[in-house]
């Protein structure tokens, strides 16, 4: 991916690294619970402390479910040639599980265990912003 | 706390009603609650509405002022609750609290609600920012209620080996116990054929497989034991009430947030899990003494999944208590004898409600067309955004 102008979805979403992309969560300083997206405390209610710091998870994990999303979602929902997409449930670690769409997979290679890492990839073209990207999920080597 | 009795029922048919505005909708479930209850208004120190999101309620969510505004101006107290689709739940814990709680002796519970088209849209003020995950879900990955549901359903195919023609089964069976009922919008059999060629909407979820939207309203008055014991009329008692929220930890796929954090140990939708044991704990029963269950299918992996989560069977007997004919009206388990969301279709803030009303007149022998015979105990439990669950069962 080019990276430089590509505007994201939402700020705050991910943080790019040197290895490539991370999503960034939070952690918490007291129960050390790790979350996703950012929170703004800890709903842990055995935690005393609920203060939170920024964190990136851990670039791979593993899918633990999937679906294909046949139908086109609401106006909100923009993607450039819209067809249908692997929305997956990938296991983090650490319990943290996170949805997203997967790319560089084929539906009859998805397999529920296999290892992807977060990706960046351009999801829309907007007059204003130019390319605007989302994080995915792709198998390791991909992307 | 005092014993609380369903006196009486009503509900609207669900379908599509564009000429019918909301209130006019829950005026009618209510005049056929009360004709039911066989009381008046004049009767009625209370109503508690589940408020609906989308019209209606003076703008402010008001629906139960709005109702007896129109037919019934008598100084009773109006609460309006919300809890999404399970606000009619939560309408009927507050009733059952004003009740038991002796300040009041009939109180009734209300749900109406009349759907958008297509999409069920934001609500207007929303922040656009990673802070609201119903924006999030949208613009980072188009993820439509019935993606939730299906990545619940591809997970129990990997852990369970659910079939393809299981999950038809469950649409087939709602579909064969909606054919009886009047109450029903879609009461055509259907075969699992007929849901195999219906369009796929979310792998492994077939357009049949998932719950539409409809229009529809729903009523349910209790009373005090003095009421029923100084009117003289037949009433079933309600045993166990519950409402709950969800656990941290919770592993459900929980809409419309885009990731959780989950913690071992800690039950699957969780807040309707919770408010199920605790309804359960309230009645003094188990799951072995349910002769039906009304729940929440808002899709083909809820009828399979959800009664083992709450512990009718266990894990993953679902497929083979479906497969066999337990779950059907003469089963083991008669679960949704109403035909369900699927055979009605989501009229969220009064489903609850509906539901309620169900049991209720399966246990008097009076569900016309799909009775369950000689049923004595039911349940019902259901689930709103927000991680809300209610669960309700009524014993005679
Ligand atoms: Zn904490």
């Amino acid at each position: 991916m080019t990276g430089a102008e590509l505007s994201f979805v939402v700020d705050g979403l991910v943080e790019e690294g040197a290895d490539g992309t991370h999503l960034l969560g939070s952690r918490c300083n007291g129960c050390n619970t790790l979350y996703f997206p950012q929170m703004a405390s800890c709903p842990n209610p055995a935690c005393q402390t609920k203060v939170l710091r920024p964190e990136t998870l851990p670039r791979e994990g593993t899918l633990y479910s999937y679906t294909i999303q046949r139908y086109q979602p609401p106006a909100l929902f923009r993607m450039r040639n819209w067809k249908p997409y692997v929305l997956g449930l990938v296991d983090m670690g650490e319990g943290v599980r996170v949805m997203g769409m997967l790319a560089g997979v084929e539906e009859d290679e998805l397999e529920i265990g296999m290892s992807l890492q977060v990706v960046t990839e351009p999801l829309f073209d907007d007059p204003e912003r130019g390319a605007v990207a989302t994080y995915k999920f792709a198998p390791v080597g991909v992307g | 706390m005092r014993p609380v009795y369903a006196l009486g029922a009503g509900a609207h048919p669900w379908g599509k009603w564009p000429d019918k505005p909301q209130v006019q909708l829950a005026v009618e479930a209510m005049g056929a609650a009360l004709g039911d209850a066989g009381i008046g208004w004049p009767q009625v120190e209370g109503l508690v509405a589940a408020s609906s999101r989308f019209e209606g309620g003076m703008g402010w969510g008001l629906h139960a002022n709005e109702v007896v505004q129109t037919v019934a101006e008598q100084g009773i107290p109006c609460i309006n609750v919300g809890g999404a689709c399970a606000a009619g739940a939560i309408a009927l814990q507050t009733a059952y609290s004003l009740i038991a709680s002796g300040q009041y002796d009939v109180v009734a519970a209300l749900g109406a609600e009349r759907m958008p088209k297509g999409f069920i849209p934001r609500p207007p003020g929303s922040k656009d920012d990673r802070t609201d995950n119903d924006y999030l879900r949208w613009v980072a990955m188009g993820a439509t209620n019935p993606a939730y549901w299906a990545i619940e359903a591809r997970r129990r195919q990997h852990d369970h080996g659910t079939s393809a023609a299981t999950l038809a089964n469950a649409s087939v069976l709602m579909r064969q116990n909606a054919s009886g009922n009047r109450y029903a919008r879609y009461r055509d059999p259907l075969t699992a054929d007929d849901i195999a060629a219906s369009p796929m909407v979310a792998d492994p979820l077939h357009l049949l497989q998932i719950c539409p939207v409809s229009d529809g309203a729903a009523a349910v008055i209790l009373g005090s034991e003095d009421f029923v014991q100084k009117s003289g009329k037949a009433a079933v008692r309600v045993a166990g009430c519950a409402i709950g929220s969800g656990q941290f930890g919770d592993p459900a796929r929980r809409i419309p947030t885009i990731a959780s954090t989950v913690r071992e140990g800690v039950s699957h939708t969780s807040e309707v899990v919770g408010a199920v044991r605790r309804a359960f704990e309230m009645a003094g029963i188990g799951p072995e003494d349910v002769d039906l269950l009304e729940m929440a299918d808002n899709s083909a992996w809820h009828i399979l999944a959800w009664p083992e989560l709450f512990g009718f069977y266990e894990a993953g007997k679902g497929d083979w208590m479906l497969d066999n004919g337990h779950l059907a009206i003469g089963g083991k388990l008669a679960v949704n004898p109403s035909g369900g969301f699927l055979s009605f279709g989501e009229a969220t803030t009064a489903q609850a409600l509906l539901q309620v009303a169900e049991v209720l007149w399966q246990l008097r022998g009076q569900a016309e067309g799909h009775q369950v015979q000689n049923a004595k105990v039911g349940m019902t439990a259901v689930l709103g955004l927000g991680a809300n669950g209610g669960s309700i069962i009524l014993s005679r």
